[in-house]
């Protein structure tokens, strides 16, 4: 009898052994493919970097914003940043919360996700900012009635979640971490020492670290919802063609799971195929994920066709103008792009299984990753350039708005630091979180802890 | 073959607003029959410059506010006056018809002008004049007068037939009061009824222009007076002293306050509780050594 229990344990310490191996192995090497990859983000990055201290010297008048647009692709991809960032609350705690199990291994991607893209959030609202020296004065003199004041509040809040939210559940596996891993360098596993806190995995200490993740996870949720609602409400609140809605903040929270769901299907495609994660990352996921990112599409198709067709029927003067610029003028090219290729295209196709397959999900959850760059674009420009009161005596670019060369940079800089962060993250960190993935093979904590 | 008429006839549409100017033959017979005198060329300008110039130009040079044609280039100066006549009446695409909102002799008048602009030596330079402007009268009775005056040899002598802009200094810039047109009359006298109801400052001060201008018979002149004719202003700062949503940050509304802080404070609470957490599960690992 003994025997056969030994016998088990055994098998349980090998297999964690494997796994361990499995998670922990392809985060040493790297390849020249991942280092080509690092040279290359680190290029855009420091081409942003210049840019911005060119912006710096001669100030925003090297955009190409002008009194009429005075928000342009900065603030764009400050929402579509926050965006993407709402995944982490998605899967993290609404899947996790639901106990849906197929969720475990996608928590850690999600969640660096959510946090990379909160940072650069953070940067490119200074990076908007034609005085950012005076960053303090929001601090200082900011009215707490004011909706920009109450996104500074929230989406700090929110970083504050997610990071607590990815240090949390990585404690347990820093300890394998430090047990498993000696060949790395000495500030790398001085670095699991501190953050693992001395782990010993006792029944108290899990105890209080499942309470904690618990609490947090609850917590993101309202917290997740208010930094997408407050962001929307930048604009719903003011009285502008195209932003005066009562549902911009359902609406953006639905556009938000959709594209957050698909950034993460990218990032799982390519831990799957980079790192053979394919035990982990399986096709059940993909099938899964393929469900969840239909069904917020649904909802976000849903909430567009609410958006347009209201305004669309009363048609009213200003409304009317700002429409037919999307549905016919000058952005109507991008917008039915964005509705078609980005939104109703990709729900058809993953209406069918064989959609459903890692390789063309991974392709058409790019092609949803870029529309919804581009659909935050779509609301936040066209609308300021149709200003309520007739404007005259201005050269005709103001009436316009195309990116200069530096806004691109600056852009593409921020999102290639979103991926610098992911990148650099997976080389230290293991992407699958080892502990949960053991839990749920049946192997407990005294096996982990030996 | 109802779908086929429907296509020649959108196609036809199509073509019609790309193609050049239709005129009819019998568009340049039309004669010009307003003469070039400074007083049709100052109503020309005028014209002009209040209609024409956000599209056309200050210069008509065709570079207003959005591109449109030339007006003092040959492709236009070589044209007939009743063609010109008939493009400015009926207008095309981007350029509005304007025969329902100018009267015949006041496009003639226009016509005239750009005439004049690229060839300003076939009138005569303009003089200088005096300008005085005075007013008078009480309660809704209250008037403005400007007289125009040239110095002659040995005494002034009036001017007649002068169109004179009245103004009041507002804000932003001037608003214009008076008839479309004021021309002094024999005595070199014209008057404007000064309009009711208009605010003025603290006290009720309003600064009243005369203008001389467009003009091609004298040089711009301007006078002005200081009444207290206007409303005084009220300056209502109330609004801003309660706490509302628009008042300054230490007149936030209360419920704003609590509620914002309410949430603030919750949500914050428990990130500290997961915070000293970790530092539980810290010290239970000294224990667990221990
Ligand atoms: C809303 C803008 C706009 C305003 C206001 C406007 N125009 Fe035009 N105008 C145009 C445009 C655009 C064209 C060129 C039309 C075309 O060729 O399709 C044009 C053409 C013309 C032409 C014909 C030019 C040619 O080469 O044959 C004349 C003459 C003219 N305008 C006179 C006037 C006058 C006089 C006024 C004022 C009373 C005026 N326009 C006001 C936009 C305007």
């Amino acid at each position: 009898m003994s025997v056969s229990i030994n016998k088990v344990e055994e098998n349980k310490t090998e297999r964690l052994k494997e796994i361990v191996n499995h998670l922990v192995q392809p985060m040493g090497k790297s390849g020249i493919g991942f280092k080509i990859w690092i040279a290359f983000l680190s290029i855009l990055a420091i081409a942003a970097l210049a840019m911005y201290i060119k912006q710096i010297q001669e100030g925003l008048s090297v955009t190409a914003m002008r009194d009429i647009a005075s928000w342009g692709i900065y603030i764009s991809n400050f929402v579509f940043l926050v965006a993407v960032s709402l995944v982490g609350s998605l899967i993290t705690a609404i899947l996790k919360l639901n106990k849906i199990k197929w969720a475990t291994s996608l928590t850690r991607i999600s969640e660096i996700i959510a946090v990379a893209a909160v940072i650069f959030a953070l940067i490119i609202i200074v990076v908007d900012m034609g005085r950012p020296e005076r960053l303090l004065n929001i601090f200082m003199y900011g009215r707490l009635q004011s909706p920009i004041v109450w996104d500074i509040i929230v989406v700090n809040t929110y970083l504050v979640i997610s990071l607590l939210l990815l240090y949390l559940p990585l404690i347990p596996d820093l300890a394998l971490l430090r047990k498993y891993k000696t060949d790395v360098p000495k500030w790398q596993s001085e670095l699991y020492r501190i953050l693992s806190l001395g782990w010993q995995g006792t029944d108290e200490q899990y105890k209080i670290l499942k309470k904690s993740i618990n609490i947090l996870m609850v917590l993101i949720i309202p917290v997740a919802f208010a930094i997408h609602t407050v962001t929307s409400w930048l604009f719903a609140s003011t009285l502008r063609p195209g932003w005066d809605s009562t549902i911009f903040g359902p609406y953006f929270i639905a556009g938000a799971f959709m594209v957050g769901a698909a950034a993460v299907v990218v990032a799982m495609y390519i831990f799957r195929v980079k790192y053979n994660y394919q035990c982990y990352l399986t096709d059940y996921h993909f099938n899964m994920m393929g469900k969840l990112l239909v069904l917020t599409s649904l909802i976000y198709l849903y909430f567009n066709v609410n958006e347009f067709m209201v305004p669309f029927y009363k048609m009213k003067t200003a409304e009317s103008s700002h429409i037919k610029g999307l549905f016919s003028g000058e952005f109507s090219m991008m917008f039915w792009m964005v509705q078609i290729l980005g939104m109703i295209i990709p729900i058809i196709l993953l209406l069918f299984k064989k959609f459903r397959k890692p390789k063309p999900m991974m392709i058409i959850a790019v092609i949803v990753v870029i529309g919804a760059f581009f659909k935050r674009y779509l609301i936040v420009t066209p609308t300021l350039l149709h200003p309520f009161l007739p404007v005259q005596n201005y050269p005709e670019s103001y009436h316009h708005y195309v990116p200069s060369f530096e806004e691109w940079t600056i852009t593409l800089g921020s999102i290639a630091g979103v991926l610098l962060i992911i990148s650099v993250f997976v080389k230290i960190f293991p992407i699958i979180p080892i502990w949960e993935v053991a839990h749920e093979e049946g192997i407990d904590n005294d096996i982990l802890n030996k | 073959m109802k779908l086929i008429l429907f296509l020649i006839f959108i196609i036809v549409i199509v073509l019609k607003s790309q193609a050049q100017w239709t005129i009819p033959a019998d568009a340049s017979q039309k004669i010009n029959n307003v003469e070039i005198t400074p007083k049709s060329l100052t109503v020309g300008k005028s014209i002009f410059n209040k209609m024409c110039q956000s599209c056309h130009g200050k210069k008509a040079d065709g570079m207003g506010l959005m591109k449109s044609a030339s007006l003092i280039a040959d492709s236009l100066q070589l044209q007939k006056d009743g063609v010109i006549f008939y493009k400015i009446a009926t207008g095309k695409d981007q350029m509005p018809p304007f025969q329902s909102i100018l009267k015949e002799e006041e496009i003639w008048a226009v016509i005239n002008y750009l005439r004049i602009l690229v060839n300003p030596d076939s009138v005569p330079p303009a003089k200088n004049v005096k300008l005085i402007l005075s007013g008078t009268g009480k309660g809704n009775q209250r008037k403005v007068t400007a007289m125009v005056m040239e110095k002659g040899d040995s005494a002034y002598i009036m001017q007649p037939d002068v169109d004179i802009h009245f103004y009041i200094k507002r804000e932003f810039g001037l608003m214009r009061f008076g008839n479309d047109y004021n021309y002094t009359g024999s005595s070199g006298k014209v008057s404007a009824m000064f309009p009711t109801g208009i605010i003025g400052d603290k006290e009720g001060v309003v600064t009243i222009y005369a203008k001389i201008e467009d003009s091609f018979m004298f040089t711009e002149t301007t006078d002005s007076i200081v009444q207290k004719w206007g409303k005084p202003i009220v300056v209502n700062n109330e609004a801003f002293d309660e706490r509302s949503l628009w008042a300054s940050r230490d007149k936030a509304p209360v419920w704003l306050l609590l509620v914002a802080n309410g949430i603030i404070l919750f949500v914050w609470l428990f990130i500290i509780l997961v915070i000293v957490n970790i530092f539980r599960i810290k010290k239970l690992s000294k224990l667990f050594i221990k």
